[in-house]
């Protein structure tokens, strides 16, 4: 039987966070019930009977709806859909959001991963960068979420003004004391029509500069791998087996289907997605890609060195591309930035934080 | 039977900006050669660059038609450039003409340029009337500049048109002079046929256009013509004059001023200068026609992509056919691939051709840092002539090296003297004389590398004196210096591309400069990348560009794929402008960045 992917997109947050520019929105209650009658009919509109490997609720921040909203979306899925006994079904929350009550209805809506937006354990940088818990919530938070699951994700985010590999690494011990399973690391990355931007135009913050970023981050990275996890993407680390499958299917070019606003999905060597303003989205509009043969050899490569999937070589010689022959390909090979094991290619996670060039270079 | 008594052939010379283009668009709109509907600025400079820097590059003549006293006069106009690169093409034009209007500016007076022109124009003979433009400028002094025109050019200022020809303030007594002083030609349409070739293009349905300007004769569509120099025999296919577009007429006969189409497939079976003759009947001498110009500046041009090497040939044989003075021979570069070796006549020169290639044949090109030619002599009595400072031999297989060498003059407000002889002083010149023109102009003159002019001289005399010096130049021959070789490492592997020769005592500055400069522009790579300047193995200047830092997506955007690929994509594109010198990668401007050392500072 086929196997697919479910994602679910909630853009409503209690507050944006000042870095954030995405399109999410401080929803009213109204909004936010109207927004789920759309969700629900796309999802009935939408049914098929490939078997549902993995459910995704994401934001936004899924934590802020209430237990009979997230149990009408939830039901909607399983009433359309197969979904496997073992899917994994992850939903992001963030820490104050979090009550005994919403868990225990998770819990019995079969989710069995929480992945959890903690940004920081340093209360200054929490503030300013406008998140609404502090250190003690989040672990207080992470603790009962713990007491109804096991698989617990926390993200970090790494570039934080004053926060720097010592600061990291404190709190990462701290989160796997708390028995956090994963750890997804991303960098702070600067747009311009956010809040952020603008404190740092008047000198009211000061994110740390590449080079103490990527020093930071890899000492994280080190210390998250003496610990005994494994970095299987660019931003993601994990102990053995609790890698997200959701994650990875994105990775592997498996098929999934987003819901919701903005929602992107991948089906039939086709990506289309939703349009992420709410009326082109209530008219169901929608814009697809057709991937050419070129395209999708680029994405093999480019998700393949991303993670510890690799790339194959010969399947994308059977696809018309030799990367063995690309001009760059025996340098990186000699300087050990890739790695070939097999008739696979793994990008050395050393140069991780260089990725960009170099993936770039490798595209046909 | 034409009455040679009512033509006129004339051209415009003058300073750069002193006006000339706007008279010449004047004149036409004078004379309704062109309908106001059509005009647009500055009509002759049909380049899309000339516009754009507000030159005259290329020669454009035009017929106009002025009713004189009740009788109508044709008056055959040949534009001309103004800048200094552009001397020969000066005398092209002149050697078309009866006479010249000596274009001078109200407010800045006699200029390097207005007195190299007249000199020009004297040697060719020509009546030169002179024109005083720009009377509406507050800061135009009529008297004076007439003063300096007699006392410095020795022309009779008396009676002489002053006109703004922005605001079109007596554009007539400028036609009244050009009938009333300029000659007639000579000539007859009874003799034998005799034309000068003063200007060429090429025309994708008509073949190469010949400009030309006849001085004996008649030739006609379906006459056989032979070029005196290319001993070319060819079929008379089409003849016109340029109103300024082109417009066929049934004939040119002596005194007339227009082109000749004849089928002419090769380019370079039309040599400007050349004589055309009739092949039944020709003459037996042919016109003196023109020297040919060497060129002084040279560069490598080289395509972005190797395989447009073709392409690139194609486009400056084109360019050459209107443009002999550009020269070009294949070149070979590690760093860069297959190109050519160009020859200039100037920086200017060197910059509209390279615009001209990328604008107009739609080319990307790399060009390498502009060296002048070296005489070296070497120990085995052997003597080379270098233009590409990787042909340079061993220093120990140098004799001695000699450099061109050119007589500048310089002319300029007093004020600006001390800061001037400063300049030269740096660049290596030898001080010959100091004139006061008047109060306020000072003429001085200077004996200087022309390296050292090529490199930045220009720019520093614009901004040491505000923009009010002007200069000119002479070749002068060749003298020897202390010259050396400066080589650039990427990564110790030797970047021939970027190797330079300079003065022993300017080269610890240089290789500084240099190797500062291209740390800025070449962007951080995988690898640490040392950058060294060295002469001989003896390195002189270090950079380091440290390895790059941060350079990835580390933010999960749920499903969206394709953002993540295009802004990979977007990266390979941009390589695209990038050379690799063994694992280092350097963006095109590198290689030209040699020549704008001194900008930043």
């Amino acid at each position: 039987m086929q196997e697919i992917s479910i994602y679910v997109h909630i853009p409503f947050c209690e507050r944006k966070c000042n870095y954030c520019a995405f399109a999410s929105f401080c929803g009213t209650q109204e909004q936010i019930e109207n927004y789920i009658d759309v969700l629900c009919r796309e999802i009935e509109k939408r049914k098929c009977d490939k078997l549902v490997k993995t459910i995704y609720i994401g934001g936004g921040t899924p934590s802020i709806l209430n237990e009979e909203q997230i149990e009408r979306i939830v039901k909607t899925i399983y009433q359309n859909f197969n979904v496997d006994k073992s899917a994994e079904f992850t939903i992001e929350a963030n820490p104050n959001s979090i009550t005994e009550n919403l868990l225990k209805k998770w819990k019995e809506l079969r989710v069995n991963r929480v992945s959890i937006g903690v940004q920081s354990l340093c209360d200054k940088s929490l503030k300013k960068i406008g998140r609404l818990h502090d250190k003690k919530t989040a672990i207080e938070k992470i603790k009962l979420t713990r007491k109804y699951f096991d698989n617990v994700s926390a993200d970090l985010i790494v570039g934080l003004e004053n926060e720097t590999g010592k600061d990291l690494c404190k709190n990462a011990k701290a989160l796997l004391e708390l028995g956090i399973k994963h750890i997804s690391c991303y960098l702070l990355e600067i747009y311009e029509n956010t809040k952020i931007y603008q404190m740092i135009k008047m000198g009211q913050y000061r994110p740390l500069d590449d080079d103490t970023t990527i020093e930071s981050f890899n000492k994280l990275a080190n210390y998250l791998i003496d610990s005994g996890m494994e970095r299987y993407e660019i931003s993601n680390f994990c102990y053995p087996g609790y890698e997200s499958k959701h994650n990875l299917n994105y990775w592997k070019r498996g098929e999934y289907l987003g819901f919701g606003l903005g929602a992107h999905s991948f089906e039939n060597e086709e990506r289309y997605y939703n349009l992420a303003n709410f009326a082109d989205y209530e008219q169901e509009k929608r814009k697809t890609e057709h991937l050419t043969d070129k395209e999708k050899i680029e994405e093999i490569i480019m998700l393949g060195l991303r993670c510890k999937i690799g790339v194959n070589l010969d399947k994308i010689l059977s696809m018309g591309y030799d990367l063995q022959e690309n001009e760059y390909y025996k340098d990186y090979i000699k300087q050990g930035i890739l790695i070939e094991k097999d008739k696979n290619v793994y990008l050395n996670q050393t140069f991780y934080h260089i990725s960009n060039t170099i993936i770039s270079n490798l595209l046909p | 039977m034409k009455d040679l008594t009512r033509i006129r052939n004339f051209c415009i010379i003058a300073h750069i900006d002193h006006g000339k283009s706007t008279l010449a668009d004047r004149l036409i709109e004078f004379t309704g050669t062109v309908s106001k509907r059509d005009m647009q600025e500055q009509i002759l400079d049909s380049m899309e660059l000339e516009r754009e820097k507000g030159i005259t590059i290329k020669l454009a003549p035009t017929r106009l038609v002025y009713d004189y006293n009740g009788t109508e006069y044709i008056l055959n106009l040949i534009d001309t450039p103004g800048h200094v690169d552009f001397t020969y093409e000066v005398s092209r034009s002149l050697a078309a003409c009866e006479g010249a209007l000596l274009l001078v500016d109200a407010s800045q007076g006699v200029e390097a340029q207005t007195l190299a022109n007249t000199y020009l124009a004297l040697d060719s003979n020509l009546e030169i009337v002179p024109v005083i433009n720009k009377i509406d400028l507050p800061s135009a002094r009529v008297g004076e500049v007439k003063q300096e025109i007699e006392d410095v050019i020795g022309l009779d200022t008396e009676n002489c048109p002053c006109i703004s020809a922005k605001d079109g303030i007596n554009i007539e007594d400028v036609l009244k002079s050009i009938v009333e002083k300029i000659p007639a030609p000579k000539g007859s349409e009874n003799e034998k046929l005799k034309c000068l070739i003063f200007d060429s293009h090429y025309d994708n349905f008509k073949g190469a256009i010949c400009l030309v300007r006849v001085f004996d004769g008649t030739v006609k569509a379906g006459d056989k013509i032979l070029m005196m120099q290319t001993g070319k025999v060819f079929d008379v296919t089409e003849v016109g004059i340029f109103v300024p577009t082109t417009k066929q007429t049934d004939s040119l006969s002596a005194g007339d001023v227009g082109y000749i189409a004849a089928s002419i497939k090769t380019i370079s079976d039309v040599k400007v200068g050349d004589t055309v003759t009739s092949f039944e009947n020709p003459i037996e001498m042919p016109l003196a026609g023109y020297k040919t110009v060497q060129p002084v500046v040279f560069c490598g041009i080289f395509p972005v992509d190797g395989a447009k090497y073709g392409e690139l040939k194609d486009s400056l044989e084109k360019l050459k056919l209107n443009d002999a003075s550009l020269q070009f021979s294949p070149e070979n570069s590690t760093a860069l691939g297959y190109g050519f070796r160009c020859g200039f006549l100037g920086l200017l020169h060197l910059e509209i051709i390279t615009e001209r290639l990328e604008r107009e044949f739609d080319l990307d090109i790399i060009t390498t840092a502009p060296s002048v030619s070296y005489n070296v002599y070497k120990t085995n009595g052997d003597m080379l002539e270098i233009s590409n400072p990787s042909n340079l031999p061993p220093a120990v297989e140098i004799e001695r090296i000699e450099e061109p060498i050119v007589k500048v003059n310089i002319f300029t407000p007093p004020e600006y003297v001390g800061s001037i002889m400063e300049l030269c002083q740096n660049k290596r010149g030898v001080y010959k004389d100091l004139q006061y023109l008047d109060k306020n102009r000072v003429e001085l003159k200077y004996v200087l590398p022309l390296g050292e002019i090529i490199y930045d001289f220009f720019d520093s005399l614009k901004s040491r004196t505000k923009g009010y010096a002007s200069f000119d130049y002479d070749m002068a021959g060749f003298e020897r210096a202390d010259l050396v070789k400066v080589d650039l490492l990427l990564n110790g592997e030797k970047c021939d591309a970027l190797s330079l020769i300079v003065h022993k005592d300017n080269a610890y500055n240089r290789g500084r400069e240099l190797t500062e400069k291209l740390k800025k522009i070449i962007p951080r790579q995988l690898f640490e990348v040392p950058i060294q300047a060295c002469i001989g193995g003896k390195i002189i200047a270090r950079e380091t560009i440290s390895a790059l830092r941060k350079d990835v997506l580390a933010k999960c955007y749920g499903g969206d794929v394709t953002r993540k690929r295009k802004l990979l994509e977007k990266q390979k594109e941009g390589k695209k402008r990038m050379r690799k010198i063994g694992s280092v990668e350097i963006p095109s401007e590198a290689f030209m960045s040699i020549l704008k050392l001194d900008e930043d500072k």
